[in-house]
């Protein structure tokens, strides 16, 4: 039963299906880190995005480009909705994490209800069919959608990368990440911040929900019963804050799912990612991390040597000790 | 119709048991559980099993259901609270998928077919009044019991750990105690209004502690005013009426579901943001989710802020 071949095949069809745990996952990390708000509501932008693209191709008979800008403009849509009707309003009453919480959960009921009220609580897959050509490479089979959905995924997550280390925007939402009062006082948008935040989130959901639908059939609770259990493990494993990691967590979350299949019943396959929250609670409520080595600092510029600089690094000084205390 | 008003009414005294346990929870200990309806599930099969399969007596069998959603909840929040009560509604969120997903796919709980065949608690003609009766008295106990427990010494350690953990801990008090005790004592509750049902209703199925069950849950008590003493049993009359005002719109199945699911997430919403103390949550006695002002180190933030 243990043979290369097997093993192989489970390793690459683990792969290619973690393609959209991935994206779910780094995008409830994305919001996670820079709003920091346990993003419950996220399966709400994952059915705003699937049952888009279902009535554009299935009902009114759209390009697939059409559906999916339609289905991009809509989610976006609603996150903004989420971020600027909830999140904000939340924040400027100063309310208790319990109610976010409340409002993000009912949030995604309430996309759930209206799915099923609208589209019917059976499976639907977004395509005719789900059957797509496979190649043969040695022992293992290789569908065309399992090269679409990791190439898909490594461009979408390249991008983010890109978009959080080497863009003004990226960097401004790492600083309110850190630390929101201090990025204000530098003159960073943060409103501005935590919408960008929640957009790209909503664009990672469309990809996810396009490729899930074109891989199997999907009832309107699958993504809250289902993928946000796989998201907030993925988050909590690889420690707040670290929002790639979490995707590679995703990843190896899925492998453990596929491999189970040799162990146990595929029915209880799913109990394997209910069992890891209770490990990841009980284990690693920090995120599995490498101990880093602790690097010397180097030294600092002498006042006397630069005055520019030494100005440069006091006025953030200053400004930083008249700050409040920050919610962790 | 005399048979149909008495098993609403049962119906809305069992939701009213259940809401006022979720309340202890949720309004007064500030800890947002999704598992709630799962513990009423536990409850509901502990019981109807015994009876119909052990010949445990009805009564027995009811507490030994209550018995058993306290142990399971102890089992659940022990983890969860260790780390941060943040992580509560995440492993409860796992747990109540994890334990609906069991009970769908195991055998003597009747799967996804249901539970059947569970014994009754009240026979002859007088079955419905005295089901009424027992379910009253099953709710008032809960009400009252709920009221003497939070406005007591208890009660005010409960608030004390609800607003900030760190002062309560710095008198000498375990916050993590009181938390699983109330979070036990609560699930305690819930499974005997569960098994309440179950000798009522005769037929149990998994689909019925879904998620679904949890945002009905959380309606009631966000709606009636959370830690309040009677907002929960407001809550719990209109969402259980609510539905049978749409039922006779005489729609289908298919959509009388979903619709409901649209109602109560709506309400909440509104209720959030147009009056989050809840209908009886007054703004003076701070009811409501307003009660929760959040952690102590939330709280400073927002006095140095203001500052």
């Amino acid at each position: 039963m243990f043979t290369a071949p097997i093993l192989l095949q489970l390793l690459w069809t683990g792969l290619a299906m973690s393609s959209a745990y991935c994206l779910f996952a780094v995008a409830f990390a994305l919001v996670l880190k820079v709003n920091q708000v346990w993003n419950f509501a996220q399966p709400a932008l994952f059915v705003a995005a699937y049952y888009t693209m279902f009535a554009a191709w299935q009902w009114l008979h759209l390009p697939t480009v059409a559906g999916l800008a339609l289905a991009l403009v809509f989610t976006v849509a609603v996150a903004m909705a989420l971020e600027w009707c909830g999140f904000r309003i939340f924040r400027l009453r100063r309310s208790a994490s319990l109610t976010y919480f409340i409002f993000t959960m009912v949030v995604s009921q309430l996309a759930v209800s209206l799915a099923e009220l609208f589209f019917g609580t059976d499976n639907k897959t977004l395509t005719d069919t789900v059957m797509s050509p496979i190649h043969l490479v040695g022992p293992v089979a290789i569908s065309e959608w399992d090269m679409i959905a990791i190439a898909t995924t490594v461009v979408l997550v390249a991008a983010l990368w890109f978009v959080m280390t080497c863009t003004r925007l990226g960097k401004q939402m790492t600083a309110v990440a850190d630390n929101p009062e201090l990025a204000s006082i530098y003159g960073i948008n943060v409103a501005r911040c935590y919408l960008h935040a929640m957009v790209l989130a909503a664009v990672l959901m469309v990809a996810g929900a396009w490729l899930i639908g074109t891989k199997a059939p999907m009832v309107p609770s699958s993504p809250l019963n289902q993928f946000l259990i796989f998201a907030v493990i993925a988050a909590l494993l690889a420690g707040i804050g670290r929002v790639f990691a979490a995707g590679v967590a995703a990843v190896v979350l899925s492998l453990i799912q596929a491999f189970s299949i040799l162990v146990i019943p595929s029915r209880w396959q799913i109990m394997v990612v209910y069992v890891l929250i209770v490990v990841c609670v009980l284990l690693f409520p920090q995120g599995v991390r490498r101990k880093a080595r602790r690097k010397p600092l180097p030294p600092l510029p002498s006042s006397a040597a630069n005055p520019a600089t030494s100005a440069t690094l006091a006025a953030p000084a200053a400004a930083n000790a008249n700050l409040p205390v920050t919610t962790p | 119709m005399t048979e149909y008003i008495s098993i609403l009414l049962v119906l809305a005294l069992i939701n009213v048991a259940l809401a006022v346990s979720f309340n202890l929870v949720l309004g007064y200990g500030g800890l947002v559980s999704i598992a709630h309806p799962v513990f009423f599930a536990l409850g509901a099969y502990t019981s109807g099993l015994l009876a119909r399969d052990f010949g445990v007596p009805v009564p027995v069998a009811i507490l030994a259901g209550g018995a058993m959603a306290m142990v399971c909840s102890v089992a659940l929040s022990v983890p969860a609270l260790r780390v941060s009560g943040d992580y509560m509604v995440i492993t409860s969120l796992g747990f109540q998928l994890a334990l609906v997903h069991i009970i769908t796919n195991v055998e003597f709980t009747g799967a996804a077919g249901g539970l059947t065949g569970i014994p009754s608690a009240f026979d002859g003609a007088l079955r419905s009044p005295m089901a009424v009766g027992a379910a009253a008295l099953l709710a008032l106990a809960c009400i009252f019991g709920v009221r003497w427990l939070m406005h007591g010494p208890y009660g005010r350690a409960v608030t004390a750990m609800r607003n900030d953990e760190q002062a309560l801990a710095s008198l000498g008090r375990s916050p993590m105690a009181i938390k699983v005790t109330l979070f036990a004592l609560a699930c305690g509750m819930a499974g005997i209004a569960g098994g309440f049902y179950a000798h009522h209703f005769l037929y149990l199925t998994p689909e019925q502690f879904s998620t679904f069950a949890s945002t009905a849950l959380l309606t009631m008590v966000v709606v009636g005013g959370a830690a309040t003493t009677w907002g929960p049993v407001l809550g719990a009359f209109l969402i259980t009426l609510l539905p049978e005002a749409i039922r006779f719109l005489d729609m289908p199945i298919s959509v009388m579901a979903p619709l409901q699911g649209v109602l109560f997430s709506l309400l909440v919403l509104v209720f959030l943001y147009l009056r989050p103390q809840g209908l009886l949550g007054g703004s003076r006695a701070g009811g409501g989710v307003a009660a929760w002002r959040g952690t102590g180190a939330e709280r400073r933030a927002a006095v140095e802020v203001k500052a």
